[in-house]
């Protein structure tokens, strides 16, 4: 498979700070990566350092079989982007925005800022001034500049940011799309975790500059920690009875009992078999996943702990 | 460099959209104005009496109702405040990338940045040019409707000489403020680069040596003095220096905004 982005040992220093220390990651075309961090992480850094915003301090970047150098003019016509916020021209109208970003990207036919403005769902502002615009409709236009042009590679910074719940569905399927239909790379840095697990093939996920690690869809299933919780009419009673036939079990102070046994975890039916042989029929029982947001959380706060 | 026409388009767009235009028209605009309201007061003495102050400031600065007086004054405005007109332009349309935040949007693309500063200061000189042009047509209709006595077709042709080599030797001389503006990230650096440049143009030319300060190079000529060779070079130097600054920055600095 083709490789869409590439980076070997990328490293950069601002003085004392190393805001992305030897990252070395490797995104295939067509795949939609998802770049998972806190606040300060080196998410954006990354991303300015493969559209060559910023010299590396050492390391080197490979943009579709392209070395990036700060200034190159190589290998941007393929490449749409999002950095940080999605900002416009205030004065300008939705479409002259659009307009000026055709021109300055050439090759790219007139009529794709018609399309764009459809696609993104901007045709009723579309002769509206930019800085009157909601924040949500900012990030759907930043969005479109980065479409306009049917790029092959989208660096996209927070692309759901300030999107209602009915944007974020929209931009989902458009990404996917994209990735599928038209055999785009989409690399993504997100917060919005949920979003993230649902659309993403492979996560990336980095810490103070560091990628602590690289899993698929499959992987995080494997990884993310899984529980059983159930709800008894006599909480106490029933959690005695778990305890009694050898499971771990534990009751929060809102009633709600927690298993971890994998054993309980594989076979949640006889849980239940004997809390109804015991008079305790459960009124509630679940087999909860650890969502992405906790397994995240878990591997930042815990590097080096048992989600690796 | 490639695409540096669409470049210009695009610059001329914002331009256009914005307020700046109407504001440099309007401030250009008060020059002539205010010399053809001298030359009203000079016109009639029982008129500068009732206006005291004025009347003294005009006979300081005009010695005559006149054509020659009249245009003189323009060449001395834009040799002397220029500097502030024309950075006030270059500070808008190189900062407010940083201020609008969409300087981001311009550096990944396949027109080179280079094209980009380039369609900016080709845009600023045509600005500039535009602007000392229409100075000179509004202080033409201002002098026919004050009355000033009929000239000769050479009076005419000499002061527009000497005002078109005064705006050329001011307009270089902001490119220095180009940088300031894109190192600066905003504003207030180059604004605070034109009224340091002003200041010390004042104070170096108190001194003597205003024939060797870029920024009093302009105010020198436009008072009809003789310049030697060397303030043209200093005034080309700085213009190449403030270009290759401004282009260097952008395609060589780490962008972090």
């Amino acid at each position: 498979m083709n490789t869409a982005i590439e980076t070997n040992c990328l490293t950069k220093r601002y003085g004392d700070v190393t805001a992305v220390d030897r990252l070395s990651l490797r995104v295939v075309q067509g795949e939609i990566y998802a770049f998972l961090g806190l606040n300060g992480a080196g998410k954006t850094t990354t991303i300015r350092l493969l559209l060559g915003m910023v010299r590396p301090t050492s390391g080197e970047a490979r943009v579709l079989g392209t070395s990036i150098r700060v200034g190159n003019k190589k290998p941007w016509q393929s490449v749409g982007y999002l950095v940080e916020t999605a900002d416009a021209y205030p004065q300008l109208s939705v479409r002259e925005n659009l307009e000026a970003m055709r021109r300055l990207r050439p090759g790219t036919e007139p009529k794709a800022v018609d399309r764009i403005i459809e696609r993104l769902g901007l045709t009723e502002y579309a002769d509206r001034r930019a800085g009157t615009l909601s924040h949500g409709n900012g990030q759907r236009l930043g969005l479109a500049k980065a479409l306009l042009h049917n790029p092959t590679l989208l660096l996209l910074d927070e692309p759901a940011l300030g999107l209602d719940p009915a944007g974020i569905v929209e931009i989902r399927n458009l990404l996917v799309e994209l990735a599928q239909n038209q055999g785009a790379t989409v690399f993504m840095s997100s917060h919005i975790l949920g979003e993230v697990s649902r659309l993403a093939n492979r996560i990336g996920i980095i810490h103070q500059g560091h990628l602590l690690q690289e899993l698929d869809a499959a992987e995080l299933e494997r990884n993310r920690r899984r529980r059983v919780v159930l709800r008894a009419r006599e909480g106490q009673a029933a959690c005695a009875v778990l305890l009694s036939a050898g499971f771990a079990a534990s009751i929060a102070p809102d009633g709600t009992i927690e298993v971890k046994d994998a054993a309980a975890i594989e076979r949640p039916d006889e849980l239940a078999t004997r809390l109804v042989k015991a008079g305790h029929a459960p009124t509630m029982l679940d087999v909860e996943h650890e969502d992405l947001e906790h397994y995240f959380l878990r591997l930042v706060g815990s590097e080096g702990g048992d989600a690796r | 460099m490639n695409n540096v026409a669409q470049a210009l388009w695009v610059e001329m767009l914002k331009a256009r959209r914005s307020r700046m235009p109407w504001v440099t028209v309007l401030g250009f605009s008060l020059i002539p104005l205010v010399g053809g309201l001298f030359m009203i007061i000079l016109k009639d003495p029982g008129l500068a009496r009732r206006v005291g102050l004025i009347s003294a400031k005009a006979q300081i600065m005009m010695a005559a109702a006149d054509w020659p007086t009249y245009l003189g004054f323009l060449t001395m405005a834009v040799g002397a405040g220029g500097t502030i007109f024309f950075g006030l332009i270059v500070s808008w349309v190189f900062g407010r990338e940083y201020s609008d935040r969409t300087v981001k949007d311009l550096l990944a693309l396949p027109t080179s940045r280079s094209a980009i500063v380039l369609a900016k200061f080709a845009l600023v000189v045509a600005w500039s040019a535009a602007l000392t042009a229409m100075l000179y047509l509004v202080a033409l209709c201002v002098g026919a409707a004050v009355g000033l006595p009929q000239v000769s077709r050479h009076v005419f042709v000499q002061s527009g000489v000497a005002l078109a080599i005064t705006a050329c030797l001011t307009i270089p001389l902001v490119t220095p403020i180009a940088f300031f503006a894109s190192a600066g990230h905003g504003y207030l650096p180059p604004i605070g680069a034109v009224l340091l440049a002003m200041g010390l143009a004042q104070v170096i030319a108190l001194l003597g040596w205003a024939d060797y300060f870029p920024w009093s190079i302009p105010g020198v000529y436009a008072q009809g003095g003789d310049l030697p060779i060397a303030s043209y070079a200093i005034v080309f130097l700085t213009s190449v220096a403030g270009i290759a600054g401004t282009f260097l920055w952008w395609e060589s600095a780490d962008q972090t905004h």
